[in-house]
């Protein structure tokens, strides 16, 4: 709104501090000449007609020049300091620039070393992330990757999650919501096997390189260049430390002929990485059984005790935008596949069966929570159009309704131990951390490089 | 740890302030202002590392022109346990320039100042208190007149962290007086911005702002301690924070300090309705008790006797210039009657007793600034016992 505030000369600089104190920086000012306290009723009238009027119908008029964001920092390639090992880890710590571990000191050699790894110049931007609206670029994807302990031949995959996390329909700057959900990252192609990411026994736990470094990357990029931190930006209530890199088994994908989670969510490109927030999860042991019939009543009943109030996302904010996830063993879907089941038919059985009366749902996300406004039941948002019928097949509170909006919402992906029958699922955050998947681009000498790399 | 005031948007109030102090010509005080690393730490590395602290931070703007305790993480981590509150809490963002005033922050100015940890609860509930929007700390900070925060310490904590209330308390020697007074200060100048000349107009300033701290003779003073006239208990320890145009030293009676209360009567105080300082000799106050006069008594007599006469007033520069009706009602209707008591009622008198016991009694006169009226009271929560420290 345009706005004209009148400074007397004297004070000017209190105005432009006060203002910018105020969040209102290059706030328009109409100068006042003098002091009016010592100005006769005739001077005040003439130095507002000869001054002050102009200058009030510039600032209704003219465009304000406002003031960018000026947080200084240090240029990419500044070296902001010079110690040992554990002056340089103290110093980066009490910076708020680590996670509490020991990092790698960032280098120019090392971070040079990691650039060498992309086609893409350093100062490629690859977004710009809230809350801190900092650019995203290749070099600081570097600076991260170098901190985080990954190698250099991870910078294509670091590249395609900061891309990815930069994407618009991710939703980035939920990352400090009170829930504190934490990310998933799983990544497809070949690059699985030729960087040896763990994708069999202990998928889901730290202790392969590949895996743990890059989980560990993901948190460091969103402290240091979003801006996530405790107690300020972050306000997850509990949180979790991050998840390592979840590789899917694509051996046992391709035996049993299903798609890769990142060609369900519309990527062919070779290698890709999906990206997804997710509330909590846990394992389900021992899933008994040898047909679907027999395997499935459990697996739905795991998925949906997982999910409570996230049905918001279900019904309320981003409605239909949950997306759980089951984590199948490969003999599990193995078992699943003999028995005729493509992953678009699993899902359909899985939609089919997981299911909660319509008054325990509405309970979730009404009188429990009072997480959407007004309460209404879902027979009243179906016969509005706001989710699908599948809601509303009667009026009866007793009749069972599914926890998501379609069945392809359920996502299905295959890791962990081949021969033992457990799997694991997964409460997915909705619209505040929607899967999105990128693909990953390599450099053009990539094979030669990686010969090389392996070769040292 | 880097002092600067940090807004909750992220920019550092350092670079408006040499903006300012460019414009004002006063870049020479201050040639390094808004050159440092934008962290929370800076590792300074020197032969003299103290000088070098001291030397880069009164070229940045960060001190009152004395030496200041280099704020190292130790002596922070010490400072924030000798408080009850965690180093990120935030009392708020401070005015004009909307510092962050976290916990953390506020504990490296205190080191500055040469706090003790013990000392670090009265420093946060003055804080608190600057941060009321009663207090005006806008005003405070800007504004062309020289009032600075004065800080009442009453209660336990007064005595146990040895705040002078007797011989000398407005005077140097006293540590606690001293460096609590600077570290409120110094976070009025670092968090806040009220850098003297750049951003603070006061015309003259006044000593009292390097620091204005005391705390109330309780031990001697005849009638229930000022905390508990206004609804603490005696156990509990506060700070009540009052805007000080100046100091105004008065020797001798009743009579005599109602007349300087008259004579010196702040015209902006009242425009304002403003709430005035006095400070009372131990002596008087046993007198007057013994005469069987009670605080308010003492407090409605001075009202009743410092008076401005009406033509002092009519003839004053400041009634020239103000509309007749901006003037609040009680000062139009007591200048009918001839005179002008130096505030509203009696009790926008706070009435403290302090300073030597002295047969030839001196108290002091506090004139207010500026609008709203403000006396604010703050319980100073000192970490429970045994509560682990730094």
């Amino acid at each position: 709104m345009p706005t004209a505030s009148l400074v007397c000369e004297g004070f000017r600089g209190q105005a432009a501090t006060t203002a910018a104190g105020l969040g209102l920086p290059g706030l328009p000012t109409a100068l006042v000449p003098g002091h009016v306290d010592v100005q006769t009723v005739d001077e005040l009238r003439q130095n507002v007609a000869a001054v002050t009027v102009d200058a009030v119908i510039k600032n209704l008029t003219e465009t304000i020049a406002r003031a960018g964001h000026a947080v200084a920092e240090p240029a990419p390639a500044d070296i902001v300091f010079e110690g040992d090992f554990d002056e340089v880890n103290r110093f980066f710590y009490e910076n708020d620039w680590s996670d509490g571990l020991p990092i790698v000191p960032p280098t120019p050699e090392r971070v040079a070393s990691f650039l060498r790894w992309s086609d893409r110049p350093g100062e490629t931007e690859l977004g710009v992330l809230l809350p801190d609206q900092r650019r995203a670029t290749v070099w600081n994807v570097a600076v991260n990757g170098v901190m985080a302990g990954c190698r250099p031949e991870y910078m294509p995959i670091l590249i395609a999650l900061v891309e990815a996390m930069a994407d618009p329909r991710y939703g980035v700057e939920h990352s400090g919501n009170t829930p504190g959900a934490e990310t998933l990252i799983i990544l497809n192609g070949p690059l699985i096997k030729e960087l040896g990411f763990n994708f069999e026994q202990g998928a889901l736990r730290d202790g392969v390189h590949a895996n743990t470094t890059i989980g560990r990357f993901w948190r460091l990029y969103l402290r240091n260049v979003a801006g996530f931190l405790h107690h300020r930006t972050d306000k997850g209530t509990f949180g979790n430390t991050w998840r390592v890199v979840l590789a899917e088994n694509e051996d046992a994908l391709r035996r049993i002929g299903w798609s890769t989670i990142a060609q369900d969510e519309g990527v062919s490109d070779a290698n890709a990485v999906t990206i997804s927030r997710f509330t909590g999860g846990g394992v389900i042991a021992s899933v008994f059984g040898n047909t679907p019939d027999s395997m499935l009543p459990y697996l739905a009943d795991s998925i949906v005790r997982k999910v409570g109030w996230e049905l918001m996302f279900t019904v309320g904010m981003g409605a239909g935008s949950q997306r759980p996830l089951l984590l199948l063993s490969p003999i599990l879907a193995e078992t699943l596949a003999k028995a005729g089941l493509d992953k678009a038919a699993l899902k359909q059985r899985l939609f089919e069966l997981c299911r909660i009366p319509a008054w325990q749902f509405e309970r979730y996300v009404g009188a429990w929570t009072n997480l959407v406004p007004g309460r209404p039941t879902l027979h009243a948002l179906a016969k509005d159009g706001v989710i699908p019928p599948v809601f509303a097949e009667s009026d009866d509170p007793e009749r069972l309704v599914p926890i998501v909006c379609r069945a392809e919402d359920l996502m299905v992906a295959v890791s962990g131990d081949p021969l033992r029958t457990n799997a694991y699922a997964f409460a997915h955050n909705g619209i505040l951390g929607f899967p999105t998947t990128k693909p990953i681009r390599l450099p053009a000498e990539w094979s030669r490089m990686l010969r090389e790399a392996r070769s040292q | 740890m880097l002092p600067a005031g940090q807004r909750a948007s992220g920019e550092w109030i350092d670079d408006t302030l040499r903006a300012r102090a460019e414009e004002k010509g006063l870049l020479p005080r201050t040639p390094l202002a808004g050159q440092f690393p934008r962290q929370r730490v800076e590792v300074v590395r020197a032969a003299d590392p103290t000088a070098e602290v001291n030397r880069l931070f009164r070229l940045r703007g960060w001190t009152d022109g004395l030496p200041i305790v280099p704020p190292t993480l130790g002596r922070i981590d010490a400072m924030i346990g000798g408080g009850a509150l965690d180093r990120h809490a935030v009392l708020g963002e401070m005015e004009p320039l909307g510092g962050v005033a976290s916990v953390e922050k506020i504990a490296a100015s205190a080191v500055m100042a040469g706090c003790q940890p013990d000392h670090f609860p009265v420093v946060l509930a003055s804080i608190q208190a600057i941060l009321e929007p009663e207090f005006n700390l806008r005003g405070v900070q800007t504004t062309d007149e020289n009032v600075a925060p004065l800080l009442i310490v009453n209660g336990p904590a007064a005595r146990r962290l040895g705040i002078n209330a007797g011989w000398g308390a407005l005077g140097p020697g006293w540590t606690a007086n001293a460096a609590i007074g600077r570290a409120v200060r110094l976070v009025m100048n670092n968090v806040g911005g009220g850098w003297p000349g750049a951003v603070s107009f006061a015309g003259l300033g006044q000593p009292g702002r390097y620091s204005l701290c005391l705390a109330e003779r309780e031990d001697d003073t005849p009638w229930p301690p000022l905390h508990v006239e206004l609804g603490y208990r005696p156990e509990q320890s506060t700070v009540t924070v009052m805007r000080a145009e100046t100091v105004i030293n008065v020797t001798g009676g009743l009579e005599e300090l109602a007349s300087v209360i008259g004579s010196a009567a702040s015209l902006f105080g009242m425009l304002w309705s403003g709430k005035a300082t006095v400070i009372l000799s131990p002596f008087t106050a046993r007198r007057l008790a013994s005469e069987g006069r009670t605080r308010a008594d003492v407090r409605r007599e001075l009202y009743a006797r410092g008076r401005l006469p009406a033509e002092t007033w009519r003839r004053s520069w400041i009634h020239a210039t103000v509309r007749a009706s901006d003037w609040p009602d009680w000062v139009r209707a007591a200048a009918e009657s001839g005179s002008i008591p130096a505030v509203r009622e009696p009790d926008d008198l706070t009435l403290v007793v302090a300073g030597a016991d002295l047969p030839i009694p001196q108290h002091v006169y506090c004139p207010s600034w500026g609008h709203p009226p403000s006396r604010v009271t703050r319980e100073i929560v000192a970490p429970y016992p045994g509560a682990p420290r730094g």
